[in-house]
């Protein structure tokens, strides 16, 4: 495991570290979707695609549970960010 | 096995967590219990305004008691959960909707809240980004604001375990046992009896078959609401917009930049669905670019739906119910988060000492229901 807990950053879209996701299972949240939910991770740009998977390592490894028990977090649209403009069909200005 | 406790919560909404937390806090002894995770449901899925503005008295002074808590939480739970008072700015683009803003604000000035009918000029310049074409004003509460509803609903659930009692969640509550019309027990899908005189239902969407299972009639049904979140820029203060025009719709700025919005849906889609549609996501880019030109260049990050839990009148269903020992805090209408800590707190308030502190005559589970509340 990383040396420096407060300078792992596991999520880059928020700056979340390693020192607080793991403080956040101390706590007792230990649903992937709790943690997402209370830490942001997976809320970002990334949606989680980045991070999702290196939170529930993390989980795994601190509360024991098998890998099968965490699962990912829900996948909501849309499945990449998308500027309105687009959506909307606006040219670019 | 049969475990006893003073008072079961169903439900790890916002109205369970606050009531679970102020019960434990006048020393009775809670187990709440959630079938999912914390804030699983509406209240995880709602869009966190907080306003005071409302055109019914009893709903108004619960607000107004409602954001003294917000304000008070980083005290109470020694954690931000990200309270801002940005504000909400009620626009109107008609004569008759400022009319009705201007009779409402005259209402909820005589209860002393901070509201005025500002200026189409003064709009733009509280918000320079707002498009101002066909605006005639807004109804501005400066104090109203917004919260992160994981973060409140968290808080007031470590508060319940500090104090004492038991927050469970992935426990279902299969049925609720009821001799000589009062409560007696409340089981788990896990097999579990837990022995109580006193059950609170807070079960937010499913507050009507958890009510069922007591033999108690509330007519509450949920029904589908869409929101979506853009990435986060630069925060500048943008409160929430909230326009009522058909087409219209409502957003903020969340404190960490981002946007978050939804409308009232066209056409009501009933029952527990949560399903999102590509119809949301194009109609509410629209809506949003039309309030606030510049967003165009945003991009939305997500979309979901949840559940509005809606009674016949629009006004929530809150305390004692036709069976001894059974209460309810149900029905809160698109306004639970906001309503929920006061409702929680005045709720255990009257589950414990049997007077509630202003009167909730509207809000009684028993009443004829009348006219809806109106703000459009």
């Amino acid at each position: 495991m990383a040396k420096n807990k407060k300078s792992t950053i596991v999520c880059r879209c928020w700056d979340v570290t390693l020192e607080e996701v793991e403080e956040a299972i101390d706590q007792g949240i230990t649903d992937p979707e709790e943690l997402k939910r209370i830490l942001h991770v997976g809320m970002g740009p990334c949606q989680g695609r980045t991070c999702g998977k290196i939170v529930n390592r993390i989980l795994i490894d601190k509360t024991g549970k098998p890998a099968s028990a965490v699962t990912e977090t829900k996948h909501r649209p849309p499945l990449v960010s998308v500027p309105i403009r687009e959506i909307l069909g606006l040219k670019d200005d | 096995m049969t475990e006893r406790c003073d008072a079961v919560v169903i439900g790890g909404g916002i109205a369970g967590t606050a009531a679970g937390y102020y019960l434990a806090k006048a020393g009775r002894k809670v187990t709440l219990l959630e079938k999912s995770f914390l804030a699983s449901g509406s209240t995880g899925r709602c869009i966190g305004g907080i306003r005071q503005q409302f055109s019914t008295e009893a709903t108004l002074l619960t607000m107004m008691e409602s954001v003294g808590l917000f304000r008070s939480m980083k005290d109470e739970f020694g954690m931000d959960v990200e309270w801002k008072p940005s504000g909400y700015l009620f626009l109107a683009h008609s004569d008759d909707q400022a009319a009705l803003y201007e009779k409402n604000i005259s209402m909820q000035k005589s209860f002393g809240l901070d509201v005025s009918f500002i200026s189409a000029r003064e709009c733009k310049r509280l918000v320079p980004h707002l498009n101002d074409e066909g605006l005639i004003g807004g109804a501005w509460g400066p104090t109203d604001g917004q919260a992160n509803p994981f973060l409140v609903v968290h808080g007031y659930a470590s508060g319940i375990r500090r104090l004492g009692g038991r927050v469970e969640t992935g426990e279902e509550v299969v049925s609720v046992d009821v001799s000589r019309n009062r409560v007696g027990a409340v089981r788990t899908a896990s097999g579990r009896t837990i022995e109580t005189g006193t059950v609170l239902n807070a079960a937010g969407a499913w507050a009507k078959e958890i009510g069922a299972m007591a033999g108690i009639n509330l007519p509450v049904e949920p029904e589908r609401h869409e929101a979506l979140v853009t990435e986060g820029v630069q925060y500048m203060d943008v409160p929430m917009l909230v326009d009522y025009r058909p087409d219209g719709g409502y957003f903020v700025q969340r404190v960490t930049g981002q946007f978050i919005g939804c409308f009232t849906p066209k056409q009501r889609v009933a029952g527990h669905s949560h399903e999102s549609t590509l119809e949301f996501l194009a109609d509410m880019s629209w809506r949003m670019v039309r309030i606030m030109p510049s967003l165009r260049h945003i991009h939305i990050l997500r979309q979901w739906a949840g559940s509005y839990s809606m009674t016949p009148d629009g006004i929530p269903m809150v305390g004692p119910t036709s069976v001894e020992g059974y209460y309810c805090i149900a029905g809160l209408c698109g306004h639970g988060f906001m309503l929920g800590p006061a409702l929680g707190k005045m709720t255990a308030h009257f589950m414990t000492k049997g007077t509630w502190p202003i009167p909730m005559d509207e809000f009684a589970c028993g009443r004829s229901f009348g006219e809806k509340e109106k703000m459009a």
